[in-house]
């Protein structure tokens, strides 16, 4: 499941167009969803951001993985208006603390650090990208997924040469022009995590051999080792289940999948 | 090639950190505080890292040469480890180091002469007893020796020290450094082999069995010492097979005679780290055979490792004398 976050509308409606999201029924934030991906809008500054992300984690606690990608403008020092950047350090410019998105996937943008500051500035005064959102993004979603699975993509909006705030339009319009690689970068991201949720049995599965019998929480340690296994190798428990369910207690349950699992594992 | 490089501020000027930075020059570089801000993170999957892992060039401060963990090493009476790099380029499912961080990047720490003092403090303090110093505890000690320069600055300084003894353990063939140095008797390159079954399935990204035993073999005849550590012998449905093929194939190419040492040790992993790293990888089937918990270590039961090390034991001493020999036992 991939999360965009962007602060306004105007960043986010490149992303509703290109993927064609449904917004859902008004609530705290504006969501919209489409398959396997939601956007939230955050509203400006990273107490927003770190409170939506917190929130749209709330609502999909039962997805095994999130990945999280916060998309919006960025002013910088000397970067080219239009030029879009991957995070490889966020520093909140309030605490000085940093953040380091790790580069798990291929970058289909240069890197570059960003200042997260808590007020508008023109200083334009260091060299990399400063915004208002990344470090509540990074603070907040570092709560729910590894570091690899949490990017931000900025286009810078404003540098030292052209300093006017851009127009709504503006800002749609730079982030539209960049859309299909944005598109990749964040489908590597969802690609990534998809492939670490399918480690991870379907919910019902594991909730229905949980009804076979009284499992201790002990037990249901090594059954859920052993389902993940079997899961994992495509091995058919149906028939086993099946013999089994009839009366079968909990040991014997564990004992039968497990020696499944020794008997594929001979071969490694 | 790593992913891309993060390197301490303070060490922007450092000559071995400029080296590694002018060899990636197309790779995006992150100046850093300290490495541990990247590096010890909370949130981090090795599993997600491992594939496309950056480089982060750092200072070691604190302890360098520590005391090595008891059963580690060649039944020396002191016996020391320390780590130039953390993490190492291969992904060995076997290996504890996947469990060992929170991070799969690799550090390289490039203040070698800090390292080199504290060896031969250590090595002073000995007296004229030998002290072992083990360099592939938590890394490969010279798959990364073309980058690093690891040999060209450490195995010199064991040569100027009368009572150290340098351990080089590795999986790679990377020994053209060492080729072009004369040989040190007190330096031994300890080469790790597992049956070409648990090779193509457990060791990813390990060279090819007949390309390591050739370097080993270009080592022995430029004199160099030479080890061999056949750990871990995994468990599989064909293990004695593949095990006697491995023994016939290394044989065939070197001469048992002049082994420094040999040694055997089953598969076996902590409690902690064999927790973290079978959560890490649910799907791997070595972490579904039938282990069991034995003095704060998971590995065979008590009676497969016996039938697997007699078995081991008796094929490996039809080809080595026993005196070159050193078993590892973990059960006791």
């Amino acid at each position: 499941m991939l999360i965009w976050v962007a602060a306004l509308h105007c960043e986010a409606k490149p992303v509703i167009d290109y993927y064609r999201l449904r917004k859902q029924p008004a609530d705290a934030f504006d969501v919209y969803r489409g398959d396997d991906m939601a956007l939230v809008v955050s509203g400006v500054g990273k107490l927003a951001s770190a409170a939506a992300c917190a929130w749209m984690a709330a609502d999909q606690r039962e997805q095994a993985v999130l990945a999280w990608l916060n998309l919006g403008i960025a002013g910088a020092a000397a970067q080219e208006i239009g030029e879009a950047f991957l995070l490889n350090q966020v520093i909140d410019a309030d605490s000085g603390e940093r953040y380091y998105p790790v580069p798990a996937t291929r970058a289909y943008f240069p890197g570059s650090a960003c200042r997260t500051l808590g007020k508008p500035d023109y200083d334009y005064r260091d060299d990399g990208l400063f915004d208002m959102e990344a470090s509540g993004f990074m603070q907040s979603t570092l709560y729910f997924s590894s570091a690899e699975l949490v990017q931000c993509v900025k286009l810078v909006s404003d540098n030292r040469r052209r300093q006017d705030t851009p127009s709504r339009q503006q800002v749609s319009a730079l982030l539209h022009a960049r859309i299909d690689d944005i598109a990749r970068q964040a489908e590597a991201l969802a690609s990534l995590a998809e492939a670490q949720a399918s480690l991870e049995p379907a919910l019902e599965s594991w909730q229905r051999l949980l009804s076979l019998a009284h499992f201790t929480q002990t037990q249901q340690s090594r059954l859920r080792v052993v389902w993940r296994y079997l899961h994992n190798r495509g091995i058919d428990t149906e028939p086993v289940l099946r013999n089994l369910a009839a009366g079968a207690d909990a040991s014997a349950i564990i004992d039968g999948l497990e020696a499944i699992g020794h008997r594929d594992s001979e071969g490694l | 090639m790593p992913g891309c490089i993060y390197i301490e501020s303070a060490l922007r000027d450092h000559p071995r950190a400029r080296r590694l930075l002018d060899r990636f020059d197309d790779l995006p570089v992150v100046e850093i505080e300290r490495y541990g801000e990247v590096f010890n993170r909370r949130a981090q999957n090795f599993r997600l890292q491992k594939s496309n892992p950056a480089l982060i060039v750092a200072h070691k401060s604190g302890r360098r040469v520590l005391e090595a963990p008891e059963g580690y090493g060649l039944g020396g009476d002191h016996n020391y480890y320390f780590s130039h790099m953390l993490n190492c380029v291969y992904d060995c499912r076997y290996c504890f180091l996947q469990g060992m961080y929170q991070s799969a990047h690799q550090v390289v720490f490039v203040n070698y002469e800090d390292f080199g003092a504290e060896i031969e403090r250590t090595a002073n303090e000995h007296g004229n007893e030998p002290v072992w110093f083990y360099s592939g505890y938590d890394c490969d000690s010279l798959a990364s020796d073309p980058l690093t320069r690891f040999t060209e600055y450490f195995v010199p300084l064991i040569a100027n020290l009368d009572n150290a003894w340098l351990e080089l353990r590795t999986k790679s063939t990377q020994v053209r450094a060492l080729l072009k140095q004369p040989p040190v008797e007190r330096v031994v390159t300890a080469f790790s082999f597992s049956d070409a079954v648990s090779h193509a399935r457990l060791e990813h990204g390990v060279p090819a069995i007949p390309r390591r035993i050739d370097a080993m073999r270009r080592l022995l005849d430029a004199g160099w010492p030479v080890g061999l550590r056949f750990d871990p012998v995994v468990y599989h449905r064909d293990y004695r097979a593949a095990f006697v093929e491995l023994l016939e194939q290394v044989f065939a190419a070197i001469d048992a005679a002049r082994l420094h040492s040999v040694s055997l040790g089953s598969f076996r992993l902590t409690r902690g780290h064999f927790r973290r790293v079978s959560r890490l990888y649910p799907d791997e089937p070595l972490f579904a055979q039938p282990l069991v918990l034995d003095k704060g270590i998971v590995g065979y039961a008590r009676e497969r490792e016996k039938e697997m090390i007699e078995f081991c034991e008796s094929e490996l001493l039809r080809h080595v004398p026993a005196d070159s020999y050193h078993p590892c036992e973990w059960h006791g």
